[in-house]
């Protein structure tokens, strides 16, 4: 049997004003998952998101991705995690405003010396699979919420990540938009056979996922 | 690498032009810096190179003399073996040992007295006469130099070919003044020269030999160089013979002095005002890098290293900096252009004929060179300028600068 996508145990978040945001997660989530987190606010989701994304560190317990545990002391190991392993999605303002949206899916190649040609070839095909593909001259001030967050999708899967973590990408959206943005994932995880993680507040769009993860002060619950 | 790198120049024309005024005004700033810079500078070295020219022109600039060293107090005299080792320098035409020594006319005019070897009138001196010809070998015919030749006929009557005196004072042994006098023949005035020579009677060396004075060696060797460019290796050479050179090349050295203090002082100021725009950077670049916390945030989560943020901040105040410079490159040129079209005939109309020569030639001289230290003097500036800002940009802790509004 493959070892999951994603495995936490024991992980601690303690920040230094004495906040602890996780307190003992643990959570097994296997390749081409779709989970989504449910939570209050404050209860430590997007912290985790970060961890897992390399972009925070725990204070204690360990992250293991496709077997492999992440060492958060070693940058060169995190930054190639961010770019190979994770695709990263925000709630809101997740594009660079002076780049337009075919610049913006392509800037994490950029980072990993691919060429100009093959970037801009992959953008194309990402921004068509998001359905914006008459868009790509656009700059992100021209476009909606909902545009701006099928562009932001787009750049994460542009590595060929095969996690994709997202913090509540409709938080800003109506409800119907929110519900084309979570089919557009629900698809994408069926097509590309990315594993997604995803957190949201509600939990209509939660009912897209594979499996709810719900969190409470820093734990997880049933 | 490299065209990662023109990708990073694209980024940063990108991000730059999202703050037009800001830009504008932080490039101004730089500018004007380099401007000043290539203004005083072009000046300074117009100026210098006027006066070079001047001298080049109104002097004969090839003509070295090589004088004996002072050593403590006494003056050795050049033997014969310097003399020709002076002679046979890289770079020297033609060669003339010679002895100097002074006399007096009856009418107490006191007269420098050169001897020179016949044949060096014509290859060493190279001189021209207004009346008259050069002295042959081994006779009492004398050349006069222009001013002497006029002061002579003057207020002596001298005329070529009328026997003149010339009056040497020795002592004898009881301490008693003794005149010996000696008969010459002028034959020729020099043009003038504009040099020591136009006061100077020239006699052939054999002939002023004879009448005793320096013994055991020479006064100086007269050197020619094969062209202005030898001028100052051979002269190089002479001082590494343990001789001093003279000539009007060191008019030249000594413009070259000051004007290298003149430039240098000039630049200092100059370059106050090029750092005063490396601070606006600093400042627009820390401005810059606050307002886009978010945005370089997100460049880290997907994959931007520390380096790769500060590359993308160093870029974009290395592209202000060239904008600046050129721009500053460009002001220059326009603040020379007006100085020559205009200052010149204003130099002129005041200071009137000593100027005349400023209507028709450059008062500031832009170079290449002078262009290219601007514009690397600016970019430089400018990334020194980012260093702080850059390193704070790629220090930024990604949560905090997504989580930030900013
Ligand atoms: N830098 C910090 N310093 C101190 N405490 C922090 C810091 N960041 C987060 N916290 C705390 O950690 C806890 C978890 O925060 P987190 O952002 O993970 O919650 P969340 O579940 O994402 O909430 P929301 O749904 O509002 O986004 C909160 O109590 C928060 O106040
Ligand atoms: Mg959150």
């Amino acid at each position: 049997m493959s070892p999951p996508m994603v495995e936490t145990r024991q992980l601690t978040r303690l920040y230094p004003g004495g906040v602890e945001a996780l307190r003992g997660v643990d959570i097994t989530i296997g390749t081409g998952e779709f989970v989504a987190i449910v939570g209050r606010s404050g209860s430590g989701k997007s912290t985790l998101l970060n961890i897992l994304g390399g972009i925070d560190a725990p204070t204690g317990g360990f992250v293991s991705i496709r077997g492999k545990m992440l060492d958060y002391t070693n940058r060169k190991a995190l930054i190639a995690h961010r770019r190979t392993t994770v695709g990263f999605v925000f709630q809101q303002f997740n594009l660079i405003p002076s780049l337009t949206a075919r610049e913006n899916v392509e800037y994490p190649l950029l980072f990993s010396y691919r060429p100009a040609s093959e970037r801009r070839k992959k953008a194309e095909v990402l921004l068509a699979t998001v359905g914006l593909a008459g868009r790509a001259s656009h700059y992100p001030g021209q476009l909606s919420g909902g545009e701006q967050q099928r562009v932001a999708i787009a750049r994460a899967l542009v590595s060929d990540a095969p996690l994709i973590l997202a913090d509540e990408p409709t938080g800003n959206l109506d409800s119907a938009t929110s519900g084309e943005i979570f089919s557009l994932l629900r698809s994408l995880n069926k097509e590309k056979g990315v594993t997604l993680i995803v957190v949201t507040h509600e939990r209509e769009l939660a009912d897209y996922a594979d499996r709810t993860i719900g969190m409470k002060d820093g734990r997880v619950v049933a | 690498m490299t065209i990662r790198l023109l990708e990073f120049i694209e980024l940063a024309f990108r991000q730059l032009f999202r703050r037009k005024v800001r830009v504008i005004l932080t490039v101004a700033g730089i500018a004007i810096g380099v401007a000043a810079l290539v203004g005083t500078v072009s000046l300074g070295e117009g100026i210098r190179t006027q006066a070079v020219e001047a001298i080049r022109t109104q002097s004969d600039l090839t003509l070295i003399e090589a004088l004996p060293a002072v050593e403590g107090n006494t003056l050795q005299l050049v033997t014969a073996t310097k003399a020709s080792a002076a002679g046979s320098l890289p770079g020297i035409k033609a060669s003339a040992p010679l002895v100097r020594s002074t006399f007096a006319t009856r009418g107490q005019t006191y007269v420098q007295v050169v001897g020179l070897p016949a044949g060096s009138l014509d290859d060493v001196l190279i001189s021209r006469f207004q009346k008259g010809r050069g002295f042959t070998a081994g006779s009492n015919e004398v050349v006069l130099g222009a001013s002497l030749g006029q002061k002579l006929q003057r207020y002596e009557g001298a005329r070529i070919g009328d026997p003149l005196v010339l009056i040497r004072r020795t002592y004898d042994a009881a301490g008693r003044p003794v005149d010996n006098e000696t008969r010459v023949v002028p034959v020729g005035i020099m043009e003038e020269r504009g040099d020591d020579f136009d006061q100077i009677l020239l006699m052939d060396l054999s002939f002023a030999l004879s009448l005793g004075g320096d013994e055991g060696g020479y006064s100086g060797v007269l050197l020619r160089t094969t062209g202005p460019d030898q001028v100052f290796p051979v002269a190089g050479g002479i001082r590494a013979l343990g001789l001093s050179p003279r000539g009007s090349f060191e008019q030249i050295e000594a413009v070259n002095r000051m004007m290298d203090m003149v430039v240098i002082f000039l630049g200092i100021f100059a370059g106050l005002s090029l750092l005063v725009g490396g601070l606006m950077i600093a400042s627009t670049m820390i401005t810059s890098v606050y307002e886009r916390t978010r945005e370089i945030g997100i460049a880290m989560a997907v994959g931007a290293s520390e380096g790769d943020v500060m590359e993308m901040i160093l870029t974009e105040c290395a592209v202000l900096g060239c904008i600046g410079g050129i721009c500053g490159d460009l002001l220059g040129i326009l603040f020379a252009f007006i100085l020559n079209t205009l200052g010149g005939p204003f130099l002129a109309s005041r200071f009137g004929d000593a100027f005349a020569g400023l209507l028709d030639s450059e008062i500031a001289l832009v170079t290449w060179p002078l262009l290219a230290g601007g514009l690397a003097l600016a970019i430089g500036l400018s990334l020194v300028a980012g260093l702080y800002p850059a390193w704070k940009a790629s220090r930024l802790n990604p949560v905090e600068a997504i989580r930030s509004g900013r």
